[in-house]
């Protein structure tokens, strides 16, 4: 999978982001302190105008301090009711029937069923769950304040943030209840989809003998089902393996013996296919093809610079380096598992894949094991278990076999280091390809933990729809929620346009700023060539930097629904850090906690009788 | 002694204003600030604790205005409303009101057993208490058997009567009622004005506002004339209703060669059950004749001295 950003640590990682929150938080109060000042006073006057401000955050604080837990509740149960004398539970029905069209439509002979059953119904859980408790937030409080219902709640002793918060919690409440429906009902239709099984016939299996002729096992192939079958490697008893096809294996036995004297097989369920790998990272660096090092590795030219490559047949090397190594945590050695990405300059034998090397050293001696072979296959995870006896290169070129953990790792740090064999090919990879499986998780509970993920956005969706519907009506409400996630979606394009404008360096996002982009599309001129410096491109220039400014400002402190989404990790097989989590989950609170304060402030603001 | 005793009475007096506007004033405007419209001109107003006050005038004359300014719904232009003597837009006072709106803004998805648990909720009643107020508040306003029907369902004249009900959830001293009797049959009409007058007859404060002339003159005891915008006659309805300046005599038993006769002839032909006095004119009549005399000499109107008010204005 791929990681762009390293998973911070939560607690080195909350005090900055809590900072971060706070200097937002402040800077977005102040704006909005000053432009109701500036409205009032040109109604008020300046000084009358600064009084009805102070009056007004007094009143607002006082209102969000004294806010009854009871009181949200049974607004809380008032949304709810709404909710569900509005049918909201037909949306149940619409995910049953996504559930059977993708029954249809997704093909079980997928390469990578658990991505592709996996990613499908998680974002359609996500999609509609955040949908739903969007549209019932934003339209709940304007169409109160539309019937004036809302002038018989206001006129009980119910407090402004009562009425936001009541909001929040009832919507909320019942996003909860059927994203646990449709988590629950997307786990087993998944569980179910991958979930097959082959057929061993006798006549598809072949004894193998050992040198002096005597059988010492058997090997065949399993019978072709969902668009793939297994190699089949069985011992003296009949018990095997069917090996790894399409990301999983099967566990054979022997079930007894048919009436024609040939054994029968039963084929296990899959294996590793619906897991939860905890990978132990590394840091990565790279060695140059003379063997120096190097900040990076080879552009091959690809936009996205996420891998870096390594040239076949040199003495570039990719170089991991692995912290908290002890045999306590691998006591059958290392099991390195990796993702290799090839550049291929000739096509060669394209079913071959690109042969190369490993090999361990210890980072403060530098004594190395000999070099373990592989071969990189694209869109696979490929494993290889480093023994804890193994073989060392010693500096007259003999081989003496050593302790792992005794002689190659060194404070708790072992150095992998990966090569390509074949000139003029190149290996692709990232700090995150390379990791040591330092155990699994339940797949049920990283599937949970998704939902958990799934359960942050609607959260922010349901906060942020009951926050516009303060002062807008629905269907504005909608789309100034939508465009705030829209915005929020390309919040790091547009801090990268920025800088790119700022600094001047058109590499970082080619084609300028909005007005240099239309006049470009206008023109046909390509976004990589360069306009020459006129004055009318320098005021452009100018101007698209005054119009991305607030936008930048604008996306550093909309949310991201894409970042809080974990549904990549459960898709690759790889479990849910509890560190994101929590980070997702503060970051979600900030958000839940500044749309209520926020929309508290416009309700009260506002004439709901008027 | 006689300044405490002063105090002191100045002191009850304060107790006794349960609602209290001073040069209250609501200007709508537009989304540029600018004057819309005028919805409420400069009003003084003490409404005491115990009486049924009636807020009468065409509509827009701001009577709506001026409750919605009480309850806190909308904020003032200028000047200041003080219910219980606490700001109106202070939440706290809400504990001890109950408001029925004009076209009882209510849930349609709710029932009427529901509806009243709700309100009850937020007045932090607790289950057993929330319950019990409901069953009899459903029972009091006839809607037993149609409990658990969607107030959707609902005709208007039933759904006023669970607004009356949602009003009364919190046993409120004070009760706000916009246009109680719209929307009611003649039989729910005199229903309601039981029921205004059976919460006065239980200490209750009961503010109406109406321009049905009967029900106010039947049940309230002071009233303010509201036309466009502005207080034109504020007082006791006795006081209001009543015809200075001519003398009317009714008599039974009056034979018709009589009639002629002043107060000593009828005396001396030993008639009973003489009545002088001032004679009264109706609240129709009163209210025709301040909306012609409006139009024709827009302005603020000479108001009558508020001769049997507790309390001048």
């Amino acid at each position: 999978m791929v990681l762009e950003q390293e998973i911070p640590r939560f607690a080195s990682w909350i005090g900055l982001a809590f900072l971060q929150y706070l200097a937002a938080a402040g800077v977005a109060a102040v704006v909005a302190a000053l432009l109701t000042w500036l409205a009032q006073a040109i109604g008020n006057g300046p000084l009358a105008g600064g009084d009805r401000v102070y009056r007004g955050v007094l009143a607002g604080l006082a209102d969000i301090l004294a806010t009854s837990p009871r009181r949200v509740w049974a607004l809380a149960r008032l949304a709810i009711q709404e909710s569900l004398r509005r049918n909201v539970l037909v949306v149940l029905a619409m995910f049953a029937l996504i559930l059977l069209f993708a029954g249809w439509f997704l093909d079980p002979a997928s390469v990578d069923p658990r991505r592709l059953y996996v990613g499908f119904i998680l974002a359609a859980t996500n999609l509609l769950v955040c949908l739903v408790t969007l549209v019932l937030a934003v339209f709940s409080l304007p169409a109160d304040i539309k019937s004036r219902a809302i002038q018989t709640v206001t006129t009980k002793p119910v407090r402004t943030a009562e009425i936001v918060l009541g909001r929040i919690v009832g919507f909320a409440t019942v996003g909860t209840c059927l994203l646990a429906i449709m988590g629950l009902a997307g786990w087993a239709f998944v569980v179910r989809s991958v979930s097959h099984g082959h057929v061993l016939d006798a006549a598809d299996v072949f004894d193998v003998t050992d040198g002096d002729g005597a059988v010492s096992g058997a090997e065949g192939r399993t019978s072709l089902d969902r668009g793939h079958r297994h190699r089949v490697v069985l011992d003296g008893r009949g018990g095997g393996v069917a090996e790894t096809a399409h990301g999983h294996r099967h566990r054979i036995t022997v079930t007894g013996t048919a009436a024609s004297g040939e054994r029968t097989y039963a084929v296990g369920s899959p294996l590793g296919l619906l897991e939860a790998r905890r990978p132990l990272r590394g840091r990565l660096r790279f060695l140059d093809r003379e063997g120096r090092p190097a900040i990076k590795g080879i552009s091959v030219g690809a936009e996205w610079s996420y891998r870096q490559y390594i040239e076949g047949g040199t003495a570039a090397a990719a170089i991991w380096t692995f912290e908290g190594v002890t045999p306590e945590r691998f006591p059958e050695g290392l099991p390195l598992e990796m993702i290799v990405r090839v550049f291929r300059t000739y096509k060669g034998n394209i079913e071959d894949g690109i042969h190369g090397t490993i090999q361990v050293r210890n980072p403060t001696s530098s004594l190395r094991s000999e070099s373990l072979p592989i071969v990189a296959r694209e869109h696979t995870i490929d494993s290889l278990l480093i023994p804890r006896r193994i073989n060392t290169v010693m500096a007259d070129g003999s081989l003496r076999e050593v302790d792992l953990f005794t002689d190659l790792v060194s404070d708790g740090r072992i150095e992998v280091w990966l090569q390509c064999l074949e000139p003029a090919q190149y290996y692709g990879v990232a700090q995150a390809d390379f990791y040591l499986r330092s155990g699994d998780g339940s797949f049920a509970v990283n599937y949970a933990k998704s939902c958990l993920g799934i359960w942050y956005s609607m959260l922010i969706c349901t906060a942020l729809g009951v926050m516009f519907s303060t002062f807008l009506s629905g269907p504005v409400a909608l789309v100034a929620a939508l465009a705030t996630l829209l915005v929020g979606q390309f919040r790091d394009f547009i801090a990268r346009l920025f800088t790119s404008q700022v600094t001047g360096d058109s590499s970082i996002v080619p084609g300028g700023g909005p007005i240099e982009s239309l006049y470009r599309i206008v023109t046909q001129t390509s976004i990589t060539l360069e306009l020459d410096p006129t004055p009318a491109v320098q005021v452009m220039k100018v101007l698209d930097t005054v119009l991305l400014a607030p936008m930048r400002l604008a996306a550093s402190i909309f949310p991201s629904l894409a970042s809080l989404g974990t549904s990549d990790f459960v898709a690759g097989g790889f479990d849910i850090p509890g560190d994101l989590l929590a980070a997702h989950g503060a970051e979600t609170f900030g958000y839940v906690l500044a749309c209520f304060i926020a929309g508290v402030f416009c309700l009260k603001a506002r004439e709901v009788a008027s | 002694m006689a300044q405490a005793t002063s105090r002191s009475d100045s002191r009850r007096d304060a107790s006794d204003v349960v609602v209290e506007t001073r040069n209250l004033s609501k200007v709508y405007r537009d989304f540029w600030g600018r004057s819309k419209k005028t919805a409420l001109k400069p009003l003084d107003l003490d409404v005491r604790r115990g009486e049924i006050f009636g807020l009468l005038g065409p509509n827009g004359a701001g009577k709506t205005t001026t409750l919605k300014l009480l309850l806190g719904l909308i904020f003032p232009t200028s000047g200041e409303a003080l219910v219980f003597g606490r700001a109106a837009t202070d939440v706290s006072k809400n504990e001890r009101i109950g408001y029925l709106p004009e076209e009882s803004y209510l849930y349609k998805f709710l029932d009427a057993e529901e509806t009243l648990d709700f309100y009850g909720r937020l007045f932090g009643l607790d289950p057993d208490e929330r319950r019990r107020r409901a069953a009899a508040l459903i029972e009091m306003v006839g809607l037993t058997r149609d409990r658990k029907r969607q107030l959707r369902e609902y005709s208007k004249g039933m759904t006023r009567r669970i607004g009356v009900a949602q009003a009364l959830i919190n046993d409120p001293e004070l009760v706000i009622l916009d246009e109680p009797t719209s929307g009611l049959d003649p039989i729910g009409t005199r229903e309601m004005k039981d029921l205004i007058i059976d919460l006065k007859a239980r200490g209750k404060t009961v503010i109406m506002c109406s321009h049905l002339l009967a029900d106010v003159e039947d049940v309230c005891d002071r009233i303010a004339v509201l036309h466009q915008g502005e207080l034109k006659e504020l007082g006791r309805v006795e006081d209001l209703l009543r015809v200075t300046g001519v003398t009317q005599i009714q008599a039974t038993g009056l034979s018709p060669a009589a009639a002629a006769e002043v107060k000593a002839v009828l005396e001396r032909h030993g008639a009973a059950d003489i009545d002088i006095g001032n004679p009264r004119t109706t609240l129709e009549d009163l209210f025709l004749e301040v909306v012609r005399d409006t139009e024709a000499r827009p302005g603020r109107r000479a108001r009558r001295t508020e001769s049997a008010a507790p309390r001048a204005e």
